[in-house]
């Protein structure tokens, strides 16, 4: 088996393979009944919003080449628990303790990571069992009901948009600007692809590291925050798929599992393509099954063109 | 000699696991105050066989420095094959389950090594679409296998403690250690582990070992989700993270490394084993189920300071001092 002759299909494989599928997505999705309207256009960006927050978080993370983090549902389930339980303080407070939340159980393990070089995976893995065990522990394994309720402005529709979707988009503009506009931004991508070289390079790793999975952190608690308030209660099982749909976003967005490369809008975009696919399988009467082997169909293609592409510039 | 033999990770984290969950297991009746039953035993064995395979598949990936997501995907394939198929003859559906999941591994592992391609990403992709198969398969709900007597056949108590499911874990394990110990297999799925590059030059046909690998991996994966859907008498379309999750948790307590390199199929055996005993521990003990979930943190908590680089420097340094002087 050689590996050689690839090489001259690749261009053409990672330019025109994804030109061909999106004209034949676009032809489906217009002939699709019902999916030219703006309530579908509103369904479309609402069930993105989501697993977008958190997804445009793990963007920096990945690019920071400390690959993915296995901790997010949990993450999110003890944000959202927090945010109910502290209703009675209002949105001002239940807001930011999620947040901090969030910001800090995440952080912490930037800073092993990204201090001590432990594994991201290892790591999360066991984040996960510890955030998970103690939020059973501490819940009693019963739902969290909130007392009062404060959350109801953020199940609100202005302008006919749910309030997620423009955190999502606050979000991605921020996660796009810190990306491209900031120093540890910048560091970011350096990092993500030669960490030892930017470590000779005297660049702060470690802190950029912990940037990144406190910004990540965040989304987590706000994607939390927005899954509490939409279900008005929290068990164990808030934060369901979230885990690896986000990761499933980034790497349709284009973003590098190795680092180093993608960008928050990508991962915007991506987010959005699988949202869409959906729901034109869904309108076409597809079973969720389906919805979820497309999906998984999607990613793997993205991933081989994205390395195919990565690996022909690098040439 | 033996020291050293015991100092060297993927000889110190399986059997110091191993044997802290034997003597937790041991002392559990101080606990509990009810002495050990041989049926305690058994069902720390039952857990090992819902696991093993799972751990063997990705465990030897992990090795060879790769790291197979979709085993869960092939797992759940499998469990909703073999109820399909096996109807009347289980080992039809066996047989259906184990040549699908072959089938997947050697897809991923051509794609893989062709092109020279991380192999997460690729089979977190395949994982997701495996879930939606097996969901589509079932119309999203269980599928029962209505078999009665292979669901009894195979989780029977043989000797007291074993079931033809547990005995057959256990066999595939030893086979797996005498292949790789005794051939040149072994060394060289530590080699592409270890350093691909090196081992390409050295003459490894890396590309065709890692086909291989990946069609075992796959193949032991839906075994291991056949031989589960028969003892439930149903198959599951979606077992979420948290199987992959326990199987990545026995490798690394079996000595194996993400970065690749190091492990063998007993450390497997051994890891595996510590987290079928853990989850029985906490069972006889009758402790909520979260402190399983705390105990697999504190005790990954520890493989992480392990294996954390700036930790290891230091006692290598210290460890040099000491030869020196």
């Amino acid at each position: 088996m050689t590996a050689v002759p690839v090489r001259p299909s690749a261009s053409v494989v990672s330019l025109a393979l994804p030109l061909i599928a999106l004209v034949a997505l676009v032809g489906l999705a217009v002939t699709t009944h019902r999916f030219l309207s703006l309530d579908n256009a509103r369904a479309i960006l609402a069930s993105t919003a989501f697993v977008g927050i958190t997804a445009v978080g793990a963007t920096l993370v990945m690019i920071a080449g400390s690959g993915v983090s296995l901790a997010t549902s949990q993450t999110a389930t003890v944000a959202g628990m927090f945010f109910l339980a502290t209703q009675q303080y209002g949105l001002v407070t239940a807001v930011p303790v999620a947040l901090v939340t969030g910001v800090a159980l995440t952080g912490l393990q930037g800073a092993v990571i990204g201090y001590w070089h432990a594994n991201p995976i290892v790591l999360t893995i066991a984040a996960g069992f510890a955030i998970g065990g103690t939020t059973t522990w501490f819940s009693g394994g019963t739902p969290v009901y909130p007392e009062v309720v404060a959350y109801e402005v953020l199940n609100s529709t202005p302008l006919g948009l749910p309030v997620a979707v423009y955190v999502l988009l606050g979000v991605t503009v921020l996660a796009q600007f810190t990306l491209r506009g900031t120093t540890p931004g910048r560091q970011l991508y350096l990092i993500g692809s030669n960490r030892a070289a930017a470590r000779a390079a005297g660049l702060p790793v470690g802190r950029v590291t912990v940037i990144a999975w406190a910004f990540f952190g965040a989304c987590i608690a706000l994607t939390g925050v927005f899954l509490a308030s939409f279900n008005t209660s929290a068990t164990a099982t808030l934060g369901g798929t979230l885990t690896l749909d986000a990761i499933a976003a980034v790497l349709v967005g284009g973003t590098a599992i190795s680092g180093g490369r993608g960008s928050a809008v990508r991962t915007l975009a991506g987010a959005v393509l699988i949202a869409v696919i959906s729901d034109v399988l869904l309108l076409r009467g597809f079973s969720t099954g389906i919805q979820i082997l497309v999906k998984g169909i999607l990613v793997l293609a993205v991933v081989v063109i994205v390395h195919l592409h990565a690996t022909r510039s690098h040439r | 000699m033996r020291r050293r033999w015991l100092v060297q990770p993927d000889h110190l984290i399986p059997v110091v696991s191993l044997v802290v969950v034997v003597v937790a297991f041991a002392s559990a009746p101080a606990l509990s105050g009810r002495p050990l039953q041989p049926f305690d035993v058994y069902n720390a064995l039952q857990g090992f066989a819902q696991l093993g395979l799972l751990a063997l598949a990705i465990g030897i990936t992990m090795i060879a420095g790769e790291f197979d997501l979709s085993v869960v995907g092939s797992y759940a394939v499998g469990g909703m094959l073999a109820v399909s198929a096996g109807a009347t003859s289980p080992a039809l559906g066996v047989l259906a389950a184990v040549a699908a999941g072959a089938a997947i591994g050697a897809v991923q592992g051509g794609l893989i090594a062709r092109l020279r391609i991380p192999s997460m990403p690729v089979t977190l992709a395949t994982y997701i679409a495996l879930l939606g198969l097996a969901y589509a398969m079932s119309g999203g709900l269980s599928k029962s296998y209505p078999n009665s007597d292979a669901t009894l056949w195979v989780d029977q108590t043989l000797a007291g403690v074993f079931s033809p499911r547990s005995l057959l874990t256990l066999a595939i394990f030893v086979i797996a250690a005498v292949v790789l110990g005794g051939t040149k297999w072994g060394r060289e799925l530590r080699a592409i582990g270890g350093d691909r590059r090196a081992s390409r030059v050295a003459g490894v046909t890396v590309d065709g070992l890692i086909v291989w690998l990946f069609t075992v991996s796959g193949a032991l994966a839906a075994l291991g989700g056949a031989l589960l859907s028969y003892s439930y008498a149903s198959a599951n379309p979606d077992p979420g993270l948290q199987p992959l999750i326990l199987a990545a948790v026995a490798a690394l307590l079996g000595g194996v490394s993400l970065a690749g390199g190091r492990g063998a199929p007993l450390g497997l055996l051994a890891g595996t084993l510590s987290v079928a005993l853990l989850a029985q521990i906490v069972a006889v003990t009758a402790l909520p189920d979260f402190t399983t979930q705390l105990l697999y943190a504190a005790l990954l908590a520890v493989i992480v300071i392990v294996e954390s680089p700036g930790l290891r420097a230091l006692s290598d340094r210290f460890r040099a001092r000491r030869a020196d002087g």
